[in-house]
C-alpha cells in the first residue's frame, strides 16, 4: 500500500511539474515572441528565412514543387553570395488536412530569434488562419499560391497590410480566364460546378459562375468535401448532355479519384477543367482534362535550366514561390546593407514593399502595391492532361 | 412471438414505411425526378453502405461481448486499407500486376485481413485486457488513446500523403448496365465490393450462429461470469472476437481504397464515425443490425448527396443518429438493456 502511494505521489510530482513548466512557458511564449519581433538581428555571413509550404499531406505534390523552386533560387543565390548566404528553415502546413499545422508553423517561425522572413503559405485559408501569428512576430511573407481575391482587401478576412504579399495573379483575374477559354476556345453550354467547401474553391467557383451565366452558359452548382471520397452520387446527378465540369479544388488526388469515378459511371465525354491547385503532373493525371495555372515565362534561361534539370518537368505551380523567395532574399540583404550588418523585421518589411525586379521569370516585372498585390499580374495560363500525365500548355 | 421480435418486426415496419414514403416523393415529387435516378442513388448507397456495415460489424461484436465501444476500430480499418495497398504496390502495381488480377485482389484481401485481425488481437492483449474489471471510463479512453496512436504511427511511417489504389485501372472501368446504355450502371468493382460484403456477412452470421465458437461468444455476450464457470475461456473468445471483427474492418479498408481510390493516415476517422452511426442506429450487439444499419447510413448518405447538395450529406446522416436515439435508444433491432436490481 506505502508503495502504491509512494508511486502515485511521484507520479503527482512529475505530472505538477511538467504541468507547472508548461503553463509558465506558455505564458511566457507572447511575451518572448514580441521581443524575438522588436529585436535587432546581426546579419551575419548566414542570413535565416522561412518556407511555409504543405511538404507532406494531401497537397503536397504541390508543396514540393514550390519547395524545389525556392530552393532552386536560394542556391544559386548562395552560389554568387559567399558572404550574404541564405539558410532556409522549412516549415510543412499539411495543407488539406488542418490550418492548424500552417498556425504552428507560423508561430514557430515568430518565435525563432533569427529568422527574417517568410515564403509562402501555399494555401489561401493558410494564409488567413496564420496572420495573427506572423503579425504578432512582425514578419513580412510572401506566397507563391495564394490567390483567394479577398486577402489583401484589408477587412474581409483580416487586415494584413504591409505585412502580407503575393507573386501571383488573383482569383479576380484566374476566374474571368477560365470562363473565357470555356466560352471562346471550347464552345461549352452547359457547364458543372463542383466546389470543395474551402472558401478559394467556393470563391473561384462563384467567380466562374457569374460570368458564364452573364454570358448564356447554363450552369448547376454542388459541393463536395475535403475529407470526400465517394463521388458517385454527386456525378450521378450531372446530366449526360452537359459539357464540361469546374473543379476548382486543391486536392490532386481527389481530383484524380473523381475523375477515375467519372470514367466508371459511363461519363468519361464530360470534360474535366480544374484551378491552380490541382497543377500536379502525375497526380492528377486524367488524360483530356483542363487546369488553369500561373503565369511565367518560358524563353527564360534559368526556367528551362531548371526544367533541364528536373528531367522536362517544369513543376510550373511552384515558379512563383521562386520568385517570392527572390523578393524576401533581396529584401532581407537590402534591410542588412541599410542598417549596416544589422536588421529588424521591420526593416525587412519595408524592403518587401518596396521590391523592384526589373524582370523575372513570371514574364513581367514584379513591384508591389500597398495592400500586397503585384502591380503588373499576368493572366493565367491554360494547361491540358496528355495522355502521358504531362501538362501541355494551351494557352 | 417473443416481445423483442415483435417490437424489432415494428421498428422494421415503421422503417419500411418512411422508406415507402420517401421512394414515392424522390420518384414523383422531387425537382430530380424518375426511376433510374433514384435506382443509381440506391445502388451507389449500397455499395458505400457495404462497406459502413462491415465496419460497424466490428464495432458491434466488440460492443456485443464486451459492452466496449472500440473507437480504435475506424483506425484499424485504416491499417488495413494500407496493408492492402501495401500488397498491390509489392505486387507490381494497379497497371502492372507480377501476378493475375484475381488472384492479386485475393492476395490484398487476405493480407490486409490477417493483418488488421492480428492487429485487433494485440489492441485487445494491451489495451483492453488489463482494464477488463475497470470502471467503464478506463477503456474508453484507452481506446482513443490507442486510435491517436494508430494514426500518428502511421504518419510518422508513411507520411501523410494520400495513395491512390487506382482501382478501376486494376480491376475494370466497366460493369453492368441495368435498364439498356441510359439505365442504372454498376461497375464490376461495386459488384466485387456489395458479394464480398455479402459473403463475409453470410460467413459472420454462420460463424456466430453454427459454430462452437460462435455458441460460445453468445454465452459470453449473455452472461461472462456464468461462462466461465460452465468451462469456457472467456479471454480467448473475447481475443477471438477482436480477431473477427478487425479482420471485417481490414477487409473493409481494402475495398474503400479499391472503389473510392484515395486513402491517407486520417481515413478511419469519417468512416469509423459513420460505421458507429450504423451500429448504433442498428442497435449496437446486434449482428443484423449492423448489418441494417451501415446498410441504411450508407443509402441515406447517398441519396441525401443526390437530392440535397453534397455538403449535407454528413448532417442528415448524424442527425438520423440523433433522432434514433431520441426515439428508439436501443437501435432498430437492439434490445433494451435490462439491469438486474
Amino acid at each position: 500500500m506505502l508503495k502504491k502511494l509512494g508511486l502515485v505521489a511521484v507520479l503527482g510530482a512529475l505530472i505538477s511539474v511538467v504541468v507547472a513548466t508548461t503553463a509558465w512557458g506558455s505564458a511566457k511564449a507572447p511575451n518572448r515572441v514580441s521581443a524575438v519581433a522588436a529585436s535587432t538581428i546581426k546579419c551575419g555571413k548566414v542570413r535565416t528565412i522561412g518556407m511555409a509550404a504543405p511538404i507532406t499531406g494531401p497537397a503536397s505534390d504541390i508543396g514540393n514543387q514550390q519547395v524545389h523552386w525556392a530552393k532552386y533560387y536560394v542556391k544559386r543565390w548562395n552560389s554568387s553570395h559567399k558572404n550574404a548566404r541564405i539558410k532556409m528553415v522549412m516549415g510543412d502546413t499539411q495543407l488539406g488536412t488542418d490550418t492548424a499545422f500552417a498556425v504552428k508553423v507560423a508561430k514557430s517561425f515568430a518565435s525563432n530569434s533569427k529568422l527574417l522572413g517568410v515564403v509562402g503559405p501555399a494555401g489561401s485559408q493558410e494564409v488567413v488562419a496564420s496572420t495573427s501569428a506572423y503579425k504578432a512576430g512582425k514578419l513580412g511573407w510572401v506566397s507563391g499560391s495564394a490567390t483567394r481575391t479577398t486577402l489583401t482587401d484589408g477587412h474581409t478576412d483580416g487586415n494584413r497590410r504591409g505585412y502580407f504579399y503575393r507573386t501571383v495573379p488573383n482569383d479576380g483575374q484566374q476566374g474571368p480566364t477560365v470562363a473565357n477559354y470555356m466560352i471562346k476556345k471550347l464552345k461549352w453550354k452547359r457547364v458543372y460546378i463542383i466546389d470543395d467547401q474551402e472558401t478559394y474553391s467556393q470563391g473561384l467557383a462563384d467567380g466562374v459562375q457569374g460570368i458564364l451565366n452573364s454570358r448564356g452558359v447554363t450552369t448547376k452548382r454542388d459541393s463536395i468535401s475535403q475529407s470526400q471520397s465517394d463521388y458517385s452520387s454527386v456525378i450521378a446527378k450531372i446530366p449526360n448532355n452537359y459539357q464540361g465540369i469546374y473543379i476548382p479544388w486543391q486536392l490532386a488526388p481527389q481530383a484524380q479519384a473523381f475523375g477515375q469515378q467519372l470514367q466508371a459511371a459511363g461519363k468519361a465525354k464530360i470534360n474535366l477543367f480544374g484551378s491552380d491547385g490541382l497543377f500536379a503532373p502525375g497526380v492528377w493525371k486524367i488524360a483530356g482534362s483542363y487546369d488553369s495555372a500561373f503565369p511565367y515565362d518560358p524563353a527564360s534561361k534559368v526556367v528551362k535550366t531548371f526544367v533541364k534539370a528536373h528531367g522536362g518537368n517544369g513543376e510550373y505551380f511552384g515558379l512563383p514561390s521562386y520568385v517570392a523567395a527572390q523578393v524576401v532574399v533581396g529584401a532581407v540583404n537590402r534591410a542588412c546593407k541599410a542598417g549596416h550588418g544589422k536588421t529588424s523585421r521591420a526593416a525587412v518589411r519595408k524592403q518587401i514593399a518596396k521590391t523592384n525586379l526589373k524582370s523575372s521569370i513570371l514574364g513581367f516585372p514584379v513591384r508591389f502595391q500597398t495592400n500586397g498585390e503585384m502591380k503588373l499580374p499576368a493572366s493565367f495560363g491554360v494547361f491540358q492532361i496528355q495522355k502521358d500525365g504531362s501538362f501541355k500548355r494551351v494557352q | 412471438m417473443s416481445p423483442t421480435s415483435r417490437q424489432a418486426l415494428g421498428n422494421l415496419s415503421g422503417l419500411g414505411v418512411l422508406l415507402a414514403i420517401w421512394v414515392v416523393y424522390a420518384v414523383y415529387f422531387s425537382p430530380t425526378q424518375g426511376w433510374t435516378f433514384f435506382l443509381q442513388l440506391t445502388v451507389n448507397g449500397i455499395i458505400l453502405g457495404s462497406i459502413y456495415a462491415l465496419i460497424a460489424l466490428g464495432y458491434s461484436l466488440v460492443y456485443g461481448i464486451l459492452k466496449l465501444l472500440n473507437f480504435a476500430h475506424g483506425d484499424v480499418y485504416m491499417i488495413g486499407s494500407f496493408i492492402g495497398f501495401g500488397v498491390l504496390t509489392l505486387l507490381g502495381g494497379p497497371l502492372s500486376p507480377a501476378i493475375p488480377v484475381a488472384l492479386l485482389v485475393l492476395c490484398m484481401f487476405v493480407v490486409a485481413m490477417l493483418g488488421s485481425g492480428v492487429l485487433g488481437l494485440a489492441i485487445e492483449r494491451f489495451a483492453y485486457r488489463p482494464l477488463r474489471d475497470a470502471p467503464r471510463i478506463a477503456p474508453l479512453i484507452s481506446a482513443l488513446g490507442v486510435a491517436f496512436f494508430l494514426e500518428n504511427s502511421v504518419l510518422l511511417l508513411f507520411g501523410a500523403d494520400y495513395r491512390n489504389y487506382d482501382g478501376y485501372d486494376l480491376i475494370s472501368y466497366n460493369g453492368i448496365h441495368l435498364g439498356g446504355a441510359a439505365g442504372v450502371f454498376v461497375s464490376y468493382l461495386g459488384v466485387l465490393v456489395i458479394s464480398g460484403a455479402l459473403l463475409l456477412m453470410v460467413a459472420l452470421v454462420a460463424l456466430v450462429r453454427w459454430t462452437r465458437f460462435g455458441k460460445a461468444m453468445r454465452a459470453v455476450s449473455f452472461d461472462r461470469e456464468a461462462a466461465a464457470m460452465m468451462g469456457i475461456d472467456s479471454d480467448r473468445v473475447i481475443a477471438t472476437t477482436f480477431l473477427v471483427g478487425s479482420a471485417l474492418g481490414g477487409a473493409a479498408g481494402v475495398m474503400f481504397g479499391l472503389v473510392y481510390s484515395q486513402i491517407y493516415y486520417l481515413v478511419g476517422f469519417l468512416a469509423g464515425l459513420k460505421g458507429f452511426t450504423a451500429a448504433v442506429v442498428g442497435g449496437i450487439g446486434s449482428i443484423p443490425g449492423a448489418m441494417l444499419g451501415g446498410l441504411l447510413v450508407g443509402l441515406v448518405e447517398s441519396w441525401a448527396k443526390g437530392y440535397l447538395n453534397g455538403n449535407v450529406a454528413d448532417l442528415v446522416v448524424f442527425g438520423i443518429l440523433i433522432g434514433v436515439m431520441l426515439l428508439r435508444p436501443s437501435g432498430l433491432l437492439g434490445t433494451p438493456a435490462l439491469q438486474k436490481v
